[in-house]
């Protein structure tokens, strides 16, 4: 059994690490932004090989969609977390039961064209776009019985009372305008000799490993990441040096 | 009570010059990958340059026959497609690119007047291949100007500015229209 204050030199350790995390990934966010900053908003149809930035809307390809797994909704990329709110002793917590994404091949179009974009390996920011819950006489939709079902995820406990479950889908929906900061590539689909913008598509490169998607505008996703890099650099620090203190005070060092 | 002082002291030491070791340094490369950027946007322009150029000889030789009393015109087109053969730096190609991009205005244009011509379909070919370079030129010189628009307010903000003098870096040109390429074509019907 650990005690109150022992309690708190753990508590005190994982906010000390978490603060130097933070502190890392302040300036990871701070590469990021300066690579956006930097960077023009590429046309679709001049863009060249390597990085590139582009805005648009999402078409499907040749029709081919996805249907997001909860709220069925036509789409080319989904996330979709399910999560069980659990107790243990006098603690509680939502604990993640699957956490699942795809994503098929689309365009990006702009006013001068469209280019195909590979979704897979890219960091995707959306927001929500659906949220279902279960609970004590509540039942969640039908589609989401259904596809719990296909997953073998019961929404029902003991004596077929409800759990407390939370059901979270985010989804790029056709005509979703969207900013990509990817890198500009042939398209191995596509032979040599084609011409026009299908022959390029936009992936996850090599040499350019930064592949964001997101489905705001340009001026909000440095505005976002602005307040990261401050909370990332100053907060972080803040945090380890205020942990370390409390760590020290328990060590009697303080 | 000392050591626990000089330990939380020390760890803010620590972050601060690594904070502003880190910062500097991402400075530094960024101001690297900005004069890269530039010369990246150029090579892209210059690439679509040498498509459009490869293309004036087919088109040329697909409008003399028609367009008989259009011999300067067609001059102008071969002088600038030589110069900008011959032309070695940025501002040279860039002063032959204006030259014929001004011609080839001015080509399509007289065009209008010959009705065979128009309905020539080696030409309404050369035309639509041409045209559709010249729209990606246009999109990717707005792109040079926008990376050296970035780079030229960069070096000249603070902290930026203090690396920008030590590596030498100045203000680069911006990619210009002549004013001859602004003004409208005038054809004589």
């Amino acid at each position: 059994m650990i005690s109150a204050s022992g309690k708190v030199f753990i508590y005190s350790a994982v906010g000390f690490f978490t603060g130097l995390y933070l502190f890392y990934k302040g300036f990871t966010w701070l590469q990021q932004k300066k690579m956006i900053e930097n960077t023009p908003t590429s046309k679709v149809r001049s863009i060249a090989m390597g990085r590139v930035e582009v805005y648009g809307a999402a078409v499907p390809d040749k029709g081919k969609v996805l249907q997001s797994p909860l709220s069925r909704k036509n789409c080319v990329y989904y996330r979709c977390i399910i999560e069980e709110y659990r107790h243990a002793g006098k603690s509680s917590r939502w604990v993640t039961l699957k956490d699942e994404n795809d994503g098929i091949p689309f365009f990006l179009q702009d006013e001068t064209g469209k280019v195909l974009v590979d979704p897979i390996g890219a960091d995707i920011e959306i927001p929500k776009d659906a949220q279902y819950n279960s609970s004590f006489g509540r039942d969640p939709p039908k589609e989401v019985q259904f596809f719990l079902k296909t997953q073998n995820i019961a929404f029902e406990g003991l004596f077929g009372a409800n759990k407390q479950m939370r059901f979270t889908e985010y989804y790029i929906a056709p005509q979703d305008k969207l900013y990509i900061m990817g890198t500009a590539m042939k398209n191995p689909a596509v032979k040599a000799s084609a011409v026009g913008v299908e022959n390029v598509m936009i992936a996850k490169g090599k040499n350019y490993p930064t592949y964001y998607i997101s489905d705001r505008a340009e001026k909000d996703i440095l505005k976002s990441l602005r307040w990261k890099v401050f909370g990332g650099i100053v907060g972080g620090a803040a945090l380890s040096v205020v942990c370390l203190g409390i760590m020290l005070a328990y060590l009697g060092l303080f | 009570m000392a050591l626990g002082i000089a330990l939380v002291i020390g760890l803010i030491v620590l972050l601060f010059v690594i904070g502003f070791v880190v910062y500097f340094v991402s400075i530094y490369n960024s101001l690297i990958r900005l004069k890269n950027d530039i010369k990246k946007a150029w090579a892209n322009i210059d690439v679509m340059l040498k498509q459009r150029t490869d293309e004036l000889p087919k088109l040329i030789a697909s409008v003399k026959g028609y367009m008989k009393h259009e011999k300067g015109t067609l001059e102008e087109l071969t002088k600038a497609r030589t110069a900008f053969l011959s032309a070695t730096t940025m501002a040279a190609k860039a002063k032959a690119d204006n030259v014929i991009s001004g011609a080839l205005k001015t080509l399509f244009a007289v065009a209008e007047n010959y009705p065979n011509l128009k309905a020539n379909e080696n030409f309404i070919q050369l035309q639509g291949r041409i045209s559709g370079l010249e729209n990606e030129l246009a999109d990717r010189r707005e792109f040079y100007n926008d990376s050296v628009n970035t780079y030229n307010i960069r070096i000249q903000s603070i902290p930026d500015v203090i690396f920008a003098r030590m590596l030498g870096y100045v203000q680069e040109e911006m990619f210009k229209v002549t004013e001859a390429e602004k003004q409208d074509v005038k054809v004589e019907f």
